[in-house]
């Protein structure tokens, strides 16, 4: 074969240099909060990682879809919206979120540690706190989303339904922090304890079961240590579960509800804030400590 | 490109780096120890994950201990165990670590394809890792430490558990980066490896330095010559009488020479004597040598 009537050439391309600039610390954290949310949503994953988070947030958002709809189909024979969830009640069924969390933290951090792959993401510029701040942070964003976007549909679908809509927007103009607020608690109190909890398992399943029986366990013991009580105990301030709820009423209600098993203990709102800050500070503090061998 | 002063590391009552100091220059550089010898310890303190008892190390002009987070940029790390999740595809993981790196999205997702074709894992890039061999998987793991274009790579023993066709082509990767202007540290058990292809060598033993140097000046003539004489080695003795020689079990003959004449010497008694010269080669030291002598066991360096 000659030159000229050669067709094709085997090339080695060989290795070409990168001469544009490197991000710092905030790129790596940026870098890992995106990588472990496409995780944790099952982006590039298979169809059956794909499904649990997106049938999750369908189910979340049915019963603002209900709403919305009968308020529609109704809306000649009332005056008034239809109102079959209130905005603070929903904020409730996010706890439903509870269950995607004990699934989706241990995902996004076990894996870490059971594929021994923390060295090769603390050989880049990234410290433990930058690793705690992104696999929190991923997992609070996702559960924000998933709580924050039913009532989306919600609010936009009754302003919608509603004979006018201006108006139903300056009535309910308080939901418009109240909702993100509520939601942003609950989704920093589910995402640092269960990321907390799942840095100490390489194991996925070891890990939900971990967060699950530890709510459940504070929940129980709550409820022996109040059973039988006429008159509200602080003991009710233990149980993990109706924490973020006691919050919730705090923000929509400004005091803790008479319904909440803190009803009528002096000093029940601030008891439910000292617990949250407690488990959250903790879990953070936790994490932290955990991952302090690359703090230089 | 690197420098080490004096530096020490314990583990309670176990001294995994003593007193430690050699400079390295650019190139591909082989750091040798036995399990155990200190070599991870060394590496995780390059990469600023571990702080040392006392000493320095600058790397690039940077001190490690001041801003590792700068080191950190301009290294790369391979290291010896399994570290890769196996449930995304070696593109996935490659380019994410990229980003984490420090690179643009769309610019890791391209070197990335780049660095895996590198690397010779261009038609399975999109496979699980899971499903790879170890070479495989070393590769990846290369592709992984190389894709932020580092100054330095650190290579925790690259070939370990690769077959002899996988630990060649491993090495001429490796020996390949130093012609891409990537200086490399890697760390091995086996000499072969670093005399394969290392420019300067660091040998380790027990975290003390043994020897350091530039590979050729470490393996330098004995000052024996083997005769080949197609097994007649008996009467290539008697043709030598006077010298310090000796007839090996295969056959051939070890002479202890002075100069390059008295080498001639020995090719004219070969033709004197009637016998075939098959064979005439220089004994140069091993690596094994310089590390034996350097811990005190023995050798000839």
């Amino acid at each position: 074969m000659t030159a000229t009537n050669r067709t094709g050439r085997v090339y080695d391309r060989g290795y070409r240099p990168y001469d544009g600039e490197l991000g710092g610390r905030s790129a790596a954290r940026l870098a890992l909060f995106r990588a472990s949310v496409r995780r944790a949503l099952g982006i590039r994953r298979s169809w059956r990682q794909k499904l649990f988070p997106w049938v999750l947030l369908a189910i979340a958002t049915v019963p603002a879809i209900v709403n919305v709809g009968v308020a529609y189909l109704t809306r000649s024979r009332f005056t008034d919206t239809i109102e079959i969830i209130t905005y603070r009640e929903y904020v409730g069924v996010s706890t439903a979120l509870l269950v995607f969390v004990g699934l989706t933290a241990p995902d996004v951090v076990c894996p870490d540690r059971r594929n021994r792959v923390l060295p090769l993401l603390f050989s880049r510029p990234l410290t433990g706190s930058d690793y705690v701040a992104a696999k929190v942070g991923a997992v609070a964003a996702i559960v924000f989303a998933f709580g924050l976007f039913p009532q989306v549909v919600l609010f936009v679908g009754q302003m919608l339904v509603s004979d006018a809509a201006i108006e139903y927007l300056t009535d309910n103009a308080a939901v418009l922090w109240q909702v993100p607020l509520a939601v942003a608690m609950l989704a920093l109190y589910y995402a640092s304890l269960a990321v907390a909890i799942s840095s100490f398992a390489t194991r996925r399943i070891v890990a939900a079961a971990a967060l699950l029986i530890i709510l459940l366990v504070s929940s129980i013991t709550a409820a022996v240590l109040t059973e039988g009580r006429s008159t509200g105990t602080g003991w009710a301030a233990i149980n993990l579960l109706n924490n973020p709820l006691q919050i919730r009423d705090l923000i929509f209600e400004g005091q803790i509800l008479p319904e909440s098993d803190l009803s009528g203990v002096a000093g029940g709102g601030a008891l439910a804030v000292v617990v949250y800050v407690v488990v959250v500070g903790t879990s953070i503090g936790t994490l932290l400590w955990r991952y302090r061998w690359v703090e230089t | 490109m690197l420098a080490a002063r004096a530096l020490s590391k314990s583990y309670g009552a176990v001294r995994a780096i003593e007193e430690f100091t050699a400079s390295l220059p650019t190139g591909v550089t082989g750091l040798v120890g036995a399990n155990g010898a200190g070599k991870t310890t060394l590496f995780k303190i390059m990469l600023g994950l571990l702080k040392p008892d006392s000493g320095t190390v600058v790397i690039d002009g940077i001190d490690v201990s001041e801003d590792p987070i700068a080191v950190r940029s301009i290294l790369g790390y391979m290291p010896e165990h399994d570290c890769l999740p196996t449930d995304q595809s070696a593109a996935d993981v490659v380019a994410t670590l990229g980003e984490i790196a420090g690179l643009p999205a769309r610019v890791a997702r391209q070197r990335a394809s780049d660095i895996l074709d590198l690397v010779g894992l261009d038609e399975a890039r999109f496979r699980p890792i899971e499903g790879f061999s170890t070479g495989m998987r070393q590769r990846a793991k290369l592709a992984q430490a190389l894709v932020a274009d580092p100054k330095l790579v650190l290579l925790d023993e690259p070939t370990a558990g690769l077959d002899p066709q996988g630990r060649h082509e491993m090495l001429e990767l490796v020996r390949r980066l130093g012609t891409f202007g990537i200086s490399v540290i890697m760390a091995t058990h086996l000499l072969d490896d670093v005399q394969t292809i290392c420019d300067h060598v660091v040998m380790l033993d027990a975290g003390r330095l043994v020897a350091s140097g530039r590979t050729q000046d470490l393996l330098h003539t004995t000052g024996v010559v083997r005769v080949d004489v197609a097994g007649r080695g008996q009467e290539l003795l008697a043709a030598l009488p006077g010298r310090d020689a000796a007839l090996l079990a295969d056959g051939t003959v070890e002479v202890s020479v002075a100069s390059d004449d008295e080498m001639d010497a020995i090719v004219a008694a070969v033709g004197d004597a009637g016998l075939p010269l098959h064979g005439l080669t220089s004994q140069r030291s091993s690596l094994d040598d310089v590390f034996l002598a350097g811990n005190g066991t023995g050798g000839t360096a």
